[in-house]
């Protein structure tokens, strides 16, 4: 992806909507008593097209208006985000991944981990509560909501950095032969 | 060229990690810097607008949501009437008596007792938090409407949680679901006392630390705040707020490690309308 002004802009302006469509929406509705978290699936979507810094600086820069949108001690969602975006970017170039269903299992994938990521941060920094088995739950059933979630993601982020892909596929359609006199 | 452009990578990503560790290391565990009040101030106007213009699609997601949980519900709701039927003749009569006892002390001074030194203001929850781990939401009201830091916040059902931080036109309430959240608490009738914690990963789900009684406790029970008060030290919550009820009570648990489960009576994980108890005693 080539990184100008322009592009720049578009993907702060598509990190603010994911962020408030997040904290406004997807939050605040529960589906089979989980609620979705689209914002690693947003990373991951970033580094897929945008490549390892990209992801990198995107997933950085998402956890730190987490963090600091709802007033929490800096830095523990941008690590973890960071990584993510990070990987997915690094997949995709290691390994040229193609395929309709390499964003949504990418999505189910690294957002799994990055679930796990945000606990062991907690943990790390101690918690002073018991933690129920029912994270697990909540854990796998957010990654389920990211493969649903992640290709409709996939198919708005590219289509707002369309200008800035370099390796945007083609999409060749067969032209059916022309017969005269028929 | 292309080693250059790989140091440059490697070395920026060293930055954002190292960047993330200080962040960290800076933050965690102090008040709100400027920075967060900064990113908070910001976004609280947008995230108003997008509340409203995104309520519509939110009540059609919560509508199937429901309709699932309504199922099972309405079983262990029937069970709750008959047990709350029961308790109200009960409550009729201890009404009854309590009117007679605060005549004869001189107590009768109204209803809302214990409210008297708060001023309810009633706002909107406008966002909240992605993960389980931090358990908190922005509302619309803040230090223009008279809302500071630690003043309790309730919603119609009980008590919800604390400001823990508040700009302009909004706040941030950590829930009683937050692992930073500790609640002193008793138990009605009885009087145990304990701290109430959460249970991380189960919005449904509280525990009652530290129960203080030689008496059993039992399911089905209300828990309500204590509201203590040691020389200048008062808990930042008025005494009788309702909490949540006993859920889960077994004699084992509470010799072995002392807790009980309870269920909140705020639905924590829907909050719409809210109201901060401002201009109580610090």
């Amino acid at each position: 992806m080539i990184v100008t002004p322009k592009i720049f802009v578009r993907i702060a302006l598509i990190a603010v909507l994911g962020l408030l469509l997040q904290l406004s929406f997807f939050s605040r509705v529960t589906v089979f008593g989980v609620s979705p978290d689209v914002l690693p699936a947003l990373v991951v979507v970033l580094g897929l097209l945008g490549g390892g810094m990209t992801g990198a600086v995107a997933g950085f820069s998402i956890g730190l208006l987490i963090d600091g949108s709802l007033v929490e001690s800096l830095g523990g969602s941008s690590l973890v985000l960071l990584g993510i975006g990070y990987l997915a970017g690094h997949l995709r170039e290691r390994f040229a991944l193609r395929g309709a269903l390499v964003a949504p299992l990418l999505c189910m994938a690294l957002t799994m981990l990055a679930e796990l990521g945000f606990a062991a941060v907690q943990l790390t920094l101690g918690v002073d509560a018991p933690v129920s088995l029912l994270i697990v739950r909540d854990i796998l059933l957010k990654s389920l909501y990211a493969f649903f979630l992640g290709w409709p993601i996939y198919l708005g982020v590219r289509r707002a950095l369309r200008p800035a892909l370099v390796e945007e596929p083609r999409v060749t359609r067969r032209r059916q032969p022309t017969v005269l006199g028929a | 060229m292309y080693r250059k452009q790989v140091r440059r990578r490697r070395a920026v990503l060293a930055l954002l990690v190292v960047g993330s560790f200080l962040l960290l290391t800076v933050t965690y565990g102090q008040s709100p810097g400027a920075v967060q009040q900064g990113i908070g101030s910001l976004f609280s106007p947008l995230q108003g607008v997008a509340d409203r213009a995104l309520k519509p699609a939110r009540d059609l997601v919560s509508w199937f949501d429901e309709t699932f949980e309504a199922r099972g519900e309405n079983g262990r709701l029937r069970s709750e009437l008959e047990s709350a039927r029961t308790q109200a003749v009960a409550g009729q009569e201890a009404l009854q008596e309590n009117a007679q006892l605060r005549k004869l002390v001189g107590l009768d001074r109204g209803p809302a007792l214990a409210f008297s030194a708060f001023e309810p203001v009633t706002g909107r929850v406008i966002g909240r938090s992605p993960t389980v781990w931090h358990s908190a939401v922005t509302i619309d009201l803040g230090r223009d409407d008279g809302v500071r830091v630690d003043d309790p916040v309730v919603s119609g059902d009980g008590l919800v949680g604390l400001v823990a931080s508040a700009q302009g036109g909004s706040s941030q309430v950590t829930l009683l679901t937050d692992h930073t959240s500790a609640v002193s608490a008793k138990v009605l009738p009885g009087g145990a006392q304990g701290v109430v914690k959460p249970d991380i990963g189960d919005p449904e789900d509280l525990v009652l630390d530290f129960i203080v009684s030689a008496r059993n406790i039992g399911a089905g029970q209300a828990v309500v705040t204590a509201g203590w008060r040691a020389r200048d030290l008062a808990s930042l919550f008025p005494p009788g707020l309702p909490i949540g009820e006993v859920t889960r009570a077994s004699p084992e648990e509470q010799e072995a490690s002392q807790q009980v489960h309870l269920r909140p009576f705020a639905d924590i994980a829907n909050l719409d309308l809210v109201q901060v108890l401002t201009g109580g005693a610090r």
